[in-house]
Protein backbone atom coordinates (compact mmCIF):
# COMPACT_ATOMS: atom_id res chain seq x y z
CA UNK A 1 0.00 0.00 0.00
CA UNK A 2 1.31 4.00 -0.77
CA UNK A 3 2.40 6.07 1.70
CA UNK A 4 -1.20 8.36 0.47
CA UNK A 5 -3.47 5.39 0.97
CA UNK A 6 -1.85 4.34 4.86
CA UNK A 7 -2.11 8.14 5.59
CA UNK A 8 -4.73 9.18 8.23
CA UNK A 9 -6.59 12.44 8.16
CA UNK A 10 -5.67 14.66 10.73
CA UNK A 11 -8.02 17.39 10.64
CA UNK A 12 -10.07 18.17 13.36
CA UNK A 13 -12.62 20.63 14.01
CA UNK A 14 -11.32 23.77 15.62
CA UNK A 15 -12.46 23.37 19.33
CA UNK A 16 -9.51 20.46 19.62
CA UNK A 17 -7.00 22.45 17.88
CA UNK A 18 -4.20 23.49 20.67
CA UNK A 19 -4.73 27.17 21.51
CA UNK A 20 -2.08 29.79 21.52
CA UNK A 21 -2.40 33.52 22.51
CA UNK A 22 -1.37 36.34 21.12
CA UNK A 23 1.44 38.55 22.28
CA UNK A 24 -0.22 40.18 25.55
CA UNK A 25 0.91 43.34 25.41
CA UNK A 26 -1.03 45.30 22.58
CA UNK A 27 0.07 48.56 21.63
CA UNK A 28 -2.84 50.63 22.73
CA UNK A 29 -2.19 49.22 25.98
CA UNK A 30 1.81 50.45 25.83
CA UNK A 31 0.03 54.09 25.30
CA UNK A 32 -1.45 54.05 28.67
CA UNK A 33 1.33 51.96 30.35
CA UNK A 34 4.62 53.73 29.87
CA UNK A 35 5.20 52.99 33.29
CA UNK A 36 4.15 49.11 32.42
CA UNK A 37 7.54 48.73 30.08
CA UNK A 38 9.08 50.57 32.29
CA UNK A 39 8.94 48.25 35.43
CA UNK A 40 8.83 45.04 33.55
CA UNK A 41 12.09 43.09 34.20
CA UNK A 42 13.70 42.85 30.73
CA UNK A 43 16.08 40.21 29.51
CA UNK A 44 17.28 39.79 25.90
CA UNK A 45 18.56 36.06 25.28
CA UNK A 46 20.03 34.72 22.22
CA UNK A 47 19.83 30.58 21.57
CA UNK A 48 22.59 29.29 19.86
CA UNK A 49 21.31 26.30 17.98
CA UNK A 50 19.88 24.63 15.03
CA UNK A 51 16.38 26.30 14.14
CA UNK A 52 13.68 25.37 11.68
CA UNK A 53 13.01 25.34 8.91
CA UNK A 54 16.27 22.89 9.94
CA UNK A 55 13.81 19.18 10.78
CA UNK A 56 15.67 18.28 13.84
CA UNK A 57 14.70 17.80 17.42
CA UNK A 58 17.14 20.18 18.76
CA UNK A 59 15.57 22.82 16.13
CA UNK A 60 12.11 22.67 17.16
CA UNK A 61 13.20 22.50 20.95
CA UNK A 62 14.98 25.68 20.60
CA UNK A 63 11.92 27.36 18.64
CA UNK A 64 9.44 26.42 21.28
CA UNK A 65 11.59 27.52 24.26
CA UNK A 66 12.54 30.59 23.15
CA UNK A 67 8.68 31.43 21.88
CA UNK A 68 7.62 30.31 25.50
CA UNK A 69 10.21 32.25 27.00
CA UNK A 70 9.46 35.48 25.27
CA UNK A 71 5.70 35.21 26.10
CA UNK A 72 6.96 36.57 29.89
CA UNK A 73 8.90 39.56 28.47
CA UNK A 74 7.10 41.29 26.35
CA UNK A 75 9.22 44.16 25.34
CA UNK A 76 12.24 42.22 24.69
CA UNK A 77 13.71 40.74 21.23
CA UNK A 78 15.29 37.38 21.55
CA UNK A 79 18.44 36.94 18.88
CA UNK A 80 19.04 33.17 17.68
CA UNK A 81 22.65 32.21 16.41
CA UNK A 82 21.33 29.57 13.77
CA UNK A 83 24.03 26.77 13.05
CA UNK A 84 23.46 25.25 9.66
CA UNK A 85 25.37 22.28 8.04
CA UNK A 86 26.81 24.08 5.01
CA UNK A 87 27.23 27.76 3.24
CA UNK A 88 23.70 27.05 1.92
CA UNK A 89 20.96 29.96 2.11
CA UNK A 90 18.17 28.66 4.94
CA UNK A 91 14.71 30.54 4.91
CA UNK A 92 15.24 31.19 8.51
CA UNK A 93 12.63 33.97 10.73
CA UNK A 94 13.87 37.16 11.97
CA UNK A 95 15.14 35.98 15.00
CA UNK A 96 17.94 34.56 13.86
CA UNK A 97 20.80 37.52 13.63
CA UNK A 98 23.68 35.50 13.59
CA UNK A 99 24.65 32.49 11.72
CA UNK A 100 27.37 29.69 12.34
CA UNK A 101 28.16 27.65 9.34
CA UNK A 102 29.08 23.99 11.35
CA UNK A 103 32.39 23.62 10.03
CA UNK A 104 33.93 26.53 9.51
CA UNK A 105 35.78 27.15 13.18
CA UNK A 106 35.91 31.55 12.61
CA UNK A 107 32.03 31.85 12.65
CA UNK A 108 31.67 30.57 15.66
CA UNK A 109 34.33 33.71 16.62
CA UNK A 110 32.43 35.87 14.52
CA UNK A 111 29.24 34.81 15.95
CA UNK A 112 30.97 35.92 19.72
CA UNK A 113 32.04 38.97 18.44
CA UNK A 114 28.59 39.38 17.12
CA UNK A 115 27.09 38.68 20.90
CA UNK A 116 29.44 41.05 22.76
CA UNK A 117 28.79 43.96 20.65
CA UNK A 118 25.10 43.06 21.03
CA UNK A 119 22.21 43.85 23.55
CA UNK A 120 22.39 40.74 24.39
CA UNK A 121 22.30 39.77 27.49
CA UNK A 122 22.78 36.03 28.27
CA UNK A 123 23.34 33.13 25.72
CA UNK A 124 21.36 30.15 25.89
CA UNK A 125 23.22 27.11 23.66
CA UNK A 126 21.90 24.13 23.11
CA UNK A 127 24.43 21.22 23.13
CA UNK A 128 24.37 17.82 21.39
CA UNK A 129 27.78 16.64 20.11
CA UNK A 130 26.63 16.56 16.60
CA UNK A 131 24.98 19.97 15.86
CA UNK A 132 28.71 21.62 16.11
CA UNK A 133 31.97 21.16 14.25
CA UNK A 134 35.12 19.85 14.68
CA UNK A 135 35.79 16.57 16.59
CA UNK A 136 32.76 15.45 18.59
CA UNK A 137 31.61 19.02 18.11
CA UNK A 138 34.53 21.14 19.59
CA UNK A 139 33.91 24.31 17.70
CA UNK A 140 32.05 25.45 20.26
CA UNK A 141 34.33 25.86 22.61
CA UNK A 142 35.46 28.54 20.42
CA UNK A 143 32.56 30.40 20.83
CA UNK A 144 31.85 29.97 24.42
CA UNK A 145 35.70 30.91 25.31
CA UNK A 146 34.89 34.12 23.38
CA UNK A 147 31.58 35.19 24.85
CA UNK A 148 31.85 38.55 27.15
CA UNK A 149 28.33 37.85 28.26
CA UNK A 150 26.62 35.07 30.65
CA UNK A 151 26.01 31.33 29.19
CA UNK A 152 23.75 28.51 30.39
CA UNK A 153 24.66 25.29 28.34
CA UNK A 154 21.46 23.28 27.72
CA UNK A 155 22.36 19.31 27.79
CA UNK A 156 20.98 17.25 25.13
CA UNK A 157 23.01 14.21 25.45
CA UNK A 158 24.77 13.85 28.62
CA UNK A 159 26.45 10.54 28.02
CA UNK A 160 27.56 7.91 30.64
CA UNK A 161 30.56 6.56 29.01
CA UNK A 162 32.03 9.51 26.88
CA UNK A 163 35.16 9.12 25.20
CA UNK A 164 38.34 11.11 26.38
CA UNK A 165 37.29 14.08 24.16
CA UNK A 166 33.56 14.23 24.77
CA UNK A 167 34.16 14.13 28.13
CA UNK A 168 36.85 17.29 27.78
CA UNK A 169 34.18 19.05 25.85
CA UNK A 170 31.25 19.02 28.65
CA UNK A 171 34.05 19.46 31.37
CA UNK A 172 35.52 22.22 29.45
CA UNK A 173 31.80 23.79 28.80
CA UNK A 174 31.05 23.38 32.55
CA UNK A 175 34.21 25.45 33.44
CA UNK A 176 33.02 28.29 30.95
CA UNK A 177 29.81 28.86 31.33
CA UNK A 178 27.30 29.81 34.08
CA UNK A 179 25.17 27.14 34.49
CA UNK A 180 24.17 24.12 32.81
CA UNK A 181 20.60 22.70 32.12
CA UNK A 182 19.65 18.74 31.86
CA UNK A 183 15.72 17.43 31.74
CA UNK A 184 15.75 14.80 34.24
CA UNK A 185 17.60 14.23 37.65
CA UNK A 186 19.94 11.08 36.48
CA UNK A 187 21.26 13.81 34.16
CA UNK A 188 22.18 15.88 36.95
CA UNK A 189 23.99 12.87 38.52
CA UNK A 190 25.93 11.89 35.48
CA UNK A 191 27.43 15.40 35.25
CA UNK A 192 28.35 15.24 38.61
CA UNK A 193 29.69 11.77 39.17
CA UNK A 194 31.31 11.13 35.74
CA UNK A 195 32.64 15.04 34.18
CA UNK A 196 32.49 16.15 38.02
CA UNK A 197 31.10 19.40 37.52
CA UNK A 198 29.84 21.33 40.25
CA UNK A 199 26.42 20.14 41.44
CA UNK A 200 25.40 24.29 42.51
CA UNK A 201 25.89 24.64 38.71
CA UNK A 202 23.42 22.72 37.48
CA UNK A 203 19.94 22.98 36.96
CA UNK A 204 16.83 20.63 36.26
CA UNK A 205 14.48 22.23 34.26
CA UNK A 206 11.99 19.63 32.02
CA UNK A 207 11.39 18.98 28.41
CA UNK A 208 8.79 21.58 27.79
CA UNK A 209 5.47 20.25 26.67
CA UNK A 210 2.53 21.90 24.96
CA UNK A 211 -0.64 23.15 26.78
CA UNK A 212 -2.86 20.69 25.84
CA UNK A 213 -6.28 20.14 27.92
CA UNK A 214 -7.63 16.98 28.12
CA UNK A 215 -10.56 15.25 25.69
CA UNK A 216 -11.37 11.53 25.58
CA UNK A 217 -9.64 9.75 22.91
CA UNK A 218 -13.01 8.61 21.67
CA UNK A 219 -13.77 11.83 20.47
CA UNK A 220 -10.66 12.95 18.79
CA UNK A 221 -10.88 9.23 17.00
CA UNK A 222 -14.10 10.68 15.33
CA UNK A 223 -13.20 13.41 14.17
CA UNK A 224 -10.28 11.07 13.08
CA UNK A 225 -12.52 9.24 10.70
CA UNK A 226 -11.47 6.57 12.92
CA UNK A 227 -13.89 3.81 15.14
CA UNK A 228 -14.26 4.66 19.02
CA UNK A 229 -14.05 0.45 19.37
CA UNK A 230 -10.62 0.46 17.29
CA UNK A 231 -7.48 0.56 19.65
CA UNK A 232 -4.64 3.26 18.64
CA UNK A 233 -1.03 2.72 19.35
CA UNK A 234 1.16 5.38 17.85
CA UNK A 235 5.10 6.31 17.51
CA UNK A 236 6.03 9.56 16.54
CA UNK A 237 8.99 11.84 15.34
CA UNK A 238 12.13 11.48 12.94
CA UNK A 239 12.60 8.08 12.03
CA UNK A 240 15.58 6.69 12.47
CA UNK A 241 17.22 3.24 13.04
CA UNK A 242 17.63 3.73 16.58
CA UNK A 243 13.90 4.05 17.41
CA UNK A 244 13.27 0.12 17.34
CA UNK A 245 9.98 0.62 15.71
CA UNK A 246 10.57 -3.08 14.29
CA UNK A 247 9.71 -4.82 17.54
CA UNK A 248 6.57 -2.19 17.61
CA UNK A 249 5.78 -4.22 14.64
CA UNK A 250 6.90 -7.24 15.67
CA UNK A 251 4.56 -6.96 18.88
CA UNK A 252 1.84 -6.31 16.74
CA UNK A 253 0.44 -10.47 15.96
CA UNK A 254 0.37 -11.09 19.87
CA UNK A 255 -1.83 -7.67 20.45
CA UNK A 256 -4.17 -8.46 17.67
CA UNK A 257 -5.00 -11.57 18.95
CA UNK A 258 -6.19 -10.12 22.04
CA UNK A 259 -7.31 -6.57 20.29
CA UNK A 260 -7.85 -7.22 16.62
CA UNK A 261 -8.91 -4.26 15.74
CA UNK A 262 -5.86 -2.47 16.82
CA UNK A 263 -3.72 0.65 14.81
CA UNK A 264 -0.87 0.99 15.11
CA UNK A 265 0.61 4.74 13.63
CA UNK A 266 4.16 5.46 12.86
CA UNK A 267 3.75 8.89 12.59
CA UNK A 268 6.70 11.36 10.76
CA UNK A 269 9.32 11.16 8.16
CA UNK A 270 12.78 9.91 8.34
CA UNK A 271 15.66 11.95 10.12
CA UNK A 272 16.97 14.50 7.05
CA UNK A 273 20.33 12.95 8.44
CA UNK A 274 19.78 9.41 7.95
CA UNK A 275 18.16 10.20 4.54
CA UNK A 276 21.03 11.92 3.41
CA UNK A 277 23.06 8.68 4.28
CA UNK A 278 21.21 5.79 3.74
CA UNK A 279 18.25 6.97 2.28
CA UNK A 280 14.64 5.36 3.26
CA UNK A 281 16.30 1.75 3.33
CA UNK A 282 15.10 1.51 7.48
CA UNK A 283 11.43 2.84 6.80
CA UNK A 284 11.76 0.06 3.63
CA UNK A 285 12.69 -2.50 5.95
CA UNK A 286 9.63 -1.46 7.95
CA UNK A 287 7.70 -1.59 5.35
CA UNK A 288 8.78 -5.22 4.55
CA UNK A 289 8.48 -5.83 8.09
CA UNK A 290 4.67 -5.10 7.86
CA UNK A 291 4.37 -7.12 4.45
CA UNK A 292 5.79 -10.33 5.47
CA UNK A 293 3.72 -10.03 8.84
CA UNK A 294 0.33 -9.36 6.64
CA UNK A 295 0.14 -6.42 8.69
CA UNK A 296 -1.12 -3.76 6.14
CA UNK A 297 -4.76 -3.18 7.76
CA UNK A 298 -3.08 -2.54 10.97
CA UNK A 299 0.17 -0.80 10.57
CA UNK A 300 0.11 3.27 8.92
CA UNK A 301 2.72 5.24 8.37
CA UNK A 302 2.78 8.93 7.95
CA UNK A 303 5.89 9.97 6.41
CA UNK A 304 6.10 13.75 7.10
CA UNK A 305 7.04 16.05 9.43
CA UNK A 306 3.95 17.01 11.20
CA UNK A 307 3.09 20.61 12.55
CA UNK A 308 2.69 20.44 16.59
CA UNK A 309 -1.33 21.20 16.12
CA UNK A 310 -1.16 17.45 13.94
CA UNK A 311 1.13 15.59 16.50
CA UNK A 312 -1.12 16.74 19.34
CA UNK A 313 -4.57 15.37 17.25
CA UNK A 314 -2.85 12.12 16.78
CA UNK A 315 -1.63 11.94 20.32
CA UNK A 316 -5.15 12.69 22.02
CA UNK A 317 -6.58 9.84 19.72
CA UNK A 318 -4.09 7.03 20.72
CA UNK A 319 -4.60 4.89 23.41
CA UNK A 320 -1.32 3.19 24.25
CA UNK A 321 1.65 5.45 23.10
CA UNK A 322 4.78 3.73 22.83
CA UNK A 323 8.97 4.09 22.68
CA UNK A 324 10.99 1.28 21.94
CA UNK A 325 13.76 2.84 21.49
CA UNK A 326 17.27 1.04 21.60
CA UNK A 327 19.92 3.15 23.23
CA UNK A 328 19.81 2.81 27.25
CA UNK A 329 22.07 6.23 27.44
CA UNK A 330 18.85 8.59 26.18
CA UNK A 331 18.85 11.22 28.54
CA UNK A 332 15.67 13.12 26.80
CA UNK A 333 12.96 12.64 24.39
CA UNK A 334 10.81 15.04 23.15
CA UNK A 335 8.23 12.97 22.13
CA UNK A 336 7.83 11.24 24.85
CA UNK A 337 7.50 14.50 26.89
CA UNK A 338 4.25 15.36 24.24
CA UNK A 339 3.01 11.90 25.26
CA UNK A 340 2.89 12.81 28.91
CA UNK A 341 1.82 16.09 28.39
CA UNK A 342 -1.07 14.60 26.37
CA UNK A 343 -2.15 12.66 29.19
CA UNK A 344 -1.60 9.48 27.07
CA UNK A 345 -0.42 5.71 28.53
CA UNK A 346 2.60 5.18 27.45
CA UNK A 347 4.61 2.23 27.58
CA UNK A 348 8.56 2.27 27.03
CA UNK A 349 11.87 0.59 26.75
CA UNK A 350 13.70 1.44 29.73
CA UNK A 351 16.10 4.29 28.59
CA UNK A 352 17.16 6.74 31.08
CA UNK A 353 14.90 9.18 30.39
CA UNK A 354 11.92 6.78 30.07
CA UNK A 355 13.12 5.41 33.72
CA UNK A 356 12.32 8.28 35.41
CA UNK A 357 9.51 10.08 33.92
CA UNK A 358 7.53 6.92 33.68
CA UNK A 359 8.29 6.57 37.41
CA UNK A 360 5.97 6.71 39.46
CA UNK A 361 3.16 4.97 37.61
CA UNK A 362 3.15 7.46 34.80
CA UNK A 363 3.94 4.40 32.40
CA UNK A 364 5.05 0.81 32.11
CA UNK A 365 8.80 0.15 31.56
CA UNK A 366 9.73 -2.85 28.84
CA UNK A 367 13.27 -4.34 28.19
CA UNK A 368 15.08 -3.55 25.05
CA UNK A 369 14.54 -5.10 21.88
CA UNK A 370 11.58 -7.49 23.19
CA UNK A 371 8.47 -7.27 21.05
CA UNK A 372 6.84 -10.10 23.54
CA UNK A 373 7.36 -7.51 26.05
CA UNK A 374 5.69 -4.93 24.56
CA UNK A 375 2.76 -6.61 23.33
CA UNK A 376 2.16 -7.98 27.30
CA UNK A 377 2.05 -4.34 28.22
CA UNK A 378 0.05 -2.73 25.41
CA UNK A 379 -2.46 -5.79 26.24
CA UNK A 380 -2.40 -4.88 29.98
CA UNK A 381 -3.11 -1.43 29.27
CA UNK A 382 -5.92 -2.39 27.19
CA UNK A 383 -7.14 -4.83 28.81
CA UNK A 384 -7.59 -2.93 32.14
CA UNK A 385 -9.48 0.51 32.09
CA UNK A 386 -8.17 1.39 35.43
CA UNK A 387 -4.64 0.59 35.15
CA UNK A 388 -5.37 2.67 31.71
CA UNK A 389 -6.98 6.00 33.45
CA UNK A 390 -4.32 5.96 36.49
CA UNK A 391 -1.25 6.18 33.80
CA UNK A 392 -3.07 8.80 32.06
CA UNK A 393 -4.22 10.67 35.37
CA UNK A 394 -0.27 10.52 36.33
CA UNK A 395 1.05 11.01 33.24
CA UNK A 396 -0.75 14.40 32.88
CA UNK A 397 0.02 15.08 36.40
CA UNK A 398 4.00 15.25 35.11
CA UNK A 399 3.11 17.18 32.31
CA UNK A 400 1.47 19.96 33.52
CA UNK A 401 4.42 20.88 35.57
CA UNK A 402 6.25 20.26 32.48
CA UNK A 403 3.95 22.83 30.42
CA UNK A 404 6.16 25.35 28.28
CA UNK A 405 4.56 27.78 30.12
CA UNK A 406 6.35 26.35 33.89
CA UNK A 407 9.67 25.64 31.66
CA UNK A 408 9.56 29.24 30.39
CA UNK A 409 9.53 30.61 33.97
CA UNK A 410 11.93 28.38 35.11
CA UNK A 411 14.48 29.13 32.29
CA UNK A 412 13.82 32.80 32.77
CA UNK A 413 14.47 32.60 37.05
CA UNK A 414 17.76 30.84 35.93
CA UNK A 415 18.59 34.25 33.70
CA UNK A 416 17.34 35.82 36.44
CA UNK A 417 19.18 34.72 38.70
CA UNK A 418 22.70 34.56 36.74
CA UNK A 419 22.27 37.84 35.72
CA UNK A 420 21.56 39.26 39.19
CA UNK A 421 25.11 37.56 40.57
CA UNK A 422 26.93 38.62 37.71
CA UNK A 423 25.60 42.65 38.00
CA UNK A 424 26.45 42.00 42.07
CA UNK A 425 29.82 40.38 41.20
CA UNK A 426 30.39 43.20 38.79
CA UNK A 427 29.21 45.65 40.73
CA UNK A 428 26.87 47.05 38.70
CA UNK B 1 -8.93 15.28 36.64
CA UNK B 2 -9.61 17.58 34.24
CA UNK B 3 -7.76 21.03 34.32
CA UNK B 4 -10.00 23.90 34.22
CA UNK B 5 -10.97 27.35 35.64
CA UNK B 6 -13.57 28.22 38.09
CA UNK B 7 -14.44 31.69 38.65
CA UNK B 8 -16.46 33.31 41.29
CA UNK B 9 -17.83 37.10 41.76
CA UNK B 10 -18.63 38.17 45.53
CA UNK B 11 -18.56 42.06 47.36
CA UNK B 12 -16.72 42.05 50.81
CA UNK B 13 -16.24 45.65 52.61
CA UNK B 14 -17.23 47.20 49.75
CA UNK B 15 -14.66 45.78 46.95
CA UNK B 16 -15.40 43.15 44.37
CA UNK B 17 -13.54 39.58 44.82
CA UNK B 18 -12.88 37.30 41.69
CA UNK B 19 -11.82 33.74 42.96
CA UNK B 20 -10.24 31.72 40.71
CA UNK B 21 -9.15 28.29 41.43
CA UNK B 22 -7.65 26.03 38.70
CA UNK B 23 -5.45 27.60 36.12
CA UNK B 24 -5.44 30.47 34.27
CA UNK B 25 -4.13 29.86 30.67
CA UNK B 26 -4.55 29.69 27.17
CA UNK B 27 -7.54 27.95 27.25
CA UNK B 28 -9.48 29.88 30.37
CA UNK B 29 -8.28 33.20 30.64
CA UNK B 30 -10.58 34.33 28.20
CA UNK B 31 -13.65 33.66 30.42
CA UNK B 32 -11.47 35.33 33.38
CA UNK B 33 -11.42 38.69 30.78
CA UNK B 34 -14.93 38.77 30.26
CA UNK B 35 -15.73 38.54 33.58
CA UNK B 36 -13.47 41.16 35.07
CA UNK B 37 -14.82 43.34 32.24
CA UNK B 38 -18.62 42.39 33.30
CA UNK B 39 -17.56 43.10 36.39
CA UNK B 40 -15.55 46.52 35.96
CA UNK B 41 -18.73 47.57 33.55
CA UNK B 42 -20.82 46.72 36.97
CA UNK B 43 -19.22 49.49 38.88
CA UNK B 44 -16.29 48.18 40.69
CA UNK B 45 -13.38 50.24 41.29
CA UNK B 46 -11.51 48.37 43.96
CA UNK B 47 -11.45 45.16 42.54
CA UNK B 48 -9.28 42.01 44.01
CA UNK B 49 -8.32 38.99 42.36
CA UNK B 50 -7.67 36.48 44.65
CA UNK B 51 -5.27 33.60 43.17
CA UNK B 52 -4.96 32.01 46.46
CA UNK B 53 -5.99 28.20 44.28
CA UNK B 54 -4.46 28.93 41.14
CA UNK B 55 -2.06 26.07 40.31
CA UNK B 56 -0.93 27.69 37.31
CA UNK B 57 -0.72 31.41 35.21
CA UNK B 58 0.78 31.99 32.34
CA UNK B 59 1.07 34.98 30.00
CA UNK B 60 -2.31 34.64 28.72
CA UNK B 61 -3.55 35.17 32.23
CA UNK B 62 -1.29 37.79 32.68
CA UNK B 63 -2.38 39.73 29.47
CA UNK B 64 -6.33 39.23 30.95
CA UNK B 65 -5.11 40.94 34.22
CA UNK B 66 -3.44 43.57 32.27
CA UNK B 67 -6.06 43.90 29.82
CA UNK B 68 -8.52 44.59 33.02
CA UNK B 69 -6.23 46.94 34.58
CA UNK B 70 -6.34 49.15 31.74
CA UNK B 71 -10.10 49.18 32.01
CA UNK B 72 -10.43 50.00 35.76
CA UNK B 73 -7.45 52.75 35.39
CA UNK B 74 -9.31 54.50 32.57
CA UNK B 75 -12.31 54.72 35.33
CA UNK B 76 -10.08 55.86 38.53
CA UNK B 77 -10.21 52.12 39.85
CA UNK B 78 -7.52 49.72 40.82
CA UNK B 79 -6.80 45.85 40.87
CA UNK B 80 -5.03 44.08 43.82
CA UNK B 81 -4.23 40.52 43.82
CA UNK B 82 -4.36 38.40 46.46
CA UNK B 83 -1.64 35.38 46.54
CA UNK B 84 0.86 33.19 48.69
CA UNK B 85 1.81 30.60 46.35
CA UNK B 86 5.09 30.90 45.40
CA UNK B 87 4.67 29.41 42.14
CA UNK B 88 2.46 32.04 41.06
CA UNK B 89 4.51 34.28 43.15
CA UNK B 90 7.37 33.70 41.16
CA UNK B 91 5.95 34.89 37.80
CA UNK B 92 4.94 38.37 38.90
CA UNK B 93 8.59 38.64 40.08
CA UNK B 94 9.99 37.37 37.12
CA UNK B 95 7.55 39.29 34.58
CA UNK B 96 8.32 42.39 37.15
CA UNK B 97 4.65 42.66 36.89
CA UNK B 98 4.98 42.64 41.01
CA UNK B 99 6.04 46.60 40.77
CA UNK B 100 2.72 46.85 38.70
CA UNK B 101 -0.30 44.98 40.94
CA UNK B 102 -0.06 45.03 44.28
CA UNK B 103 -0.03 42.01 45.62
CA UNK B 104 -1.10 40.75 49.47
CA UNK B 105 -0.84 37.55 51.16
CA UNK B 106 -4.67 38.40 52.76
CA UNK B 107 -7.28 39.36 51.45
CA UNK B 108 -8.61 41.33 54.20
CA UNK B 109 -5.16 43.38 53.56
CA UNK B 110 -6.17 43.39 50.25
CA UNK B 111 -9.38 44.88 50.70
CA UNK B 112 -8.30 47.93 53.01
CA UNK B 113 -5.02 48.61 51.11
CA UNK B 114 -3.10 48.22 54.40
CA UNK B 115 0.08 48.73 52.64
CA UNK B 116 -0.67 50.94 49.45
CA UNK B 117 2.03 50.77 47.34
CA UNK B 118 0.47 49.69 44.04
CA UNK B 119 0.55 51.44 40.46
Amino acid sequence: MADEQKTVDASLPEELALRDEVRWIKSEDLRLFRSLQESMNKIEPAYVATYPPTECGIATFTRDVLQSVAKYSPFSKPTVIAVKRDNEIEPYDRTVRCQIVKEQRQSYLDAADYVNGSAVDIVSIQHEYGIFGGDDGEYVLDLVAALQKPSVVTCHTVLQHPSPNQKRIIQELGRMCDAMIVMIKTGKQILVDVYGIDPKKVAVIPHGVPNVHRVSASSVKRALGVGADIPIMSTFGLISRGKGIENAIKAMPMILKRHPKTIYLVLGETHPGVRKHEGESYRNSLNDLVANLGLENHVRFNNRFLSLNELVRYLCATDVYITPYLSKDQITSGTLAYALGCGRAIVSTAYLYAEEVLGDNRGLLVEFGDPEAIAGAVCRVLDDPALRTELENNAYAYGRRAAWFNVAIDNLELFRRILLRRGQETGA
Amino acid sequence: MEMDLEIKVRSYSGASIIDLVGEVDAYTSGRFREMMVSVIEDGARNLVVSMTNVQYIDSSGLGALVGGLKRIREKDGRISIVCDRPQILKVFEITGLERVFPIYDNEKDAVERTDDTGA
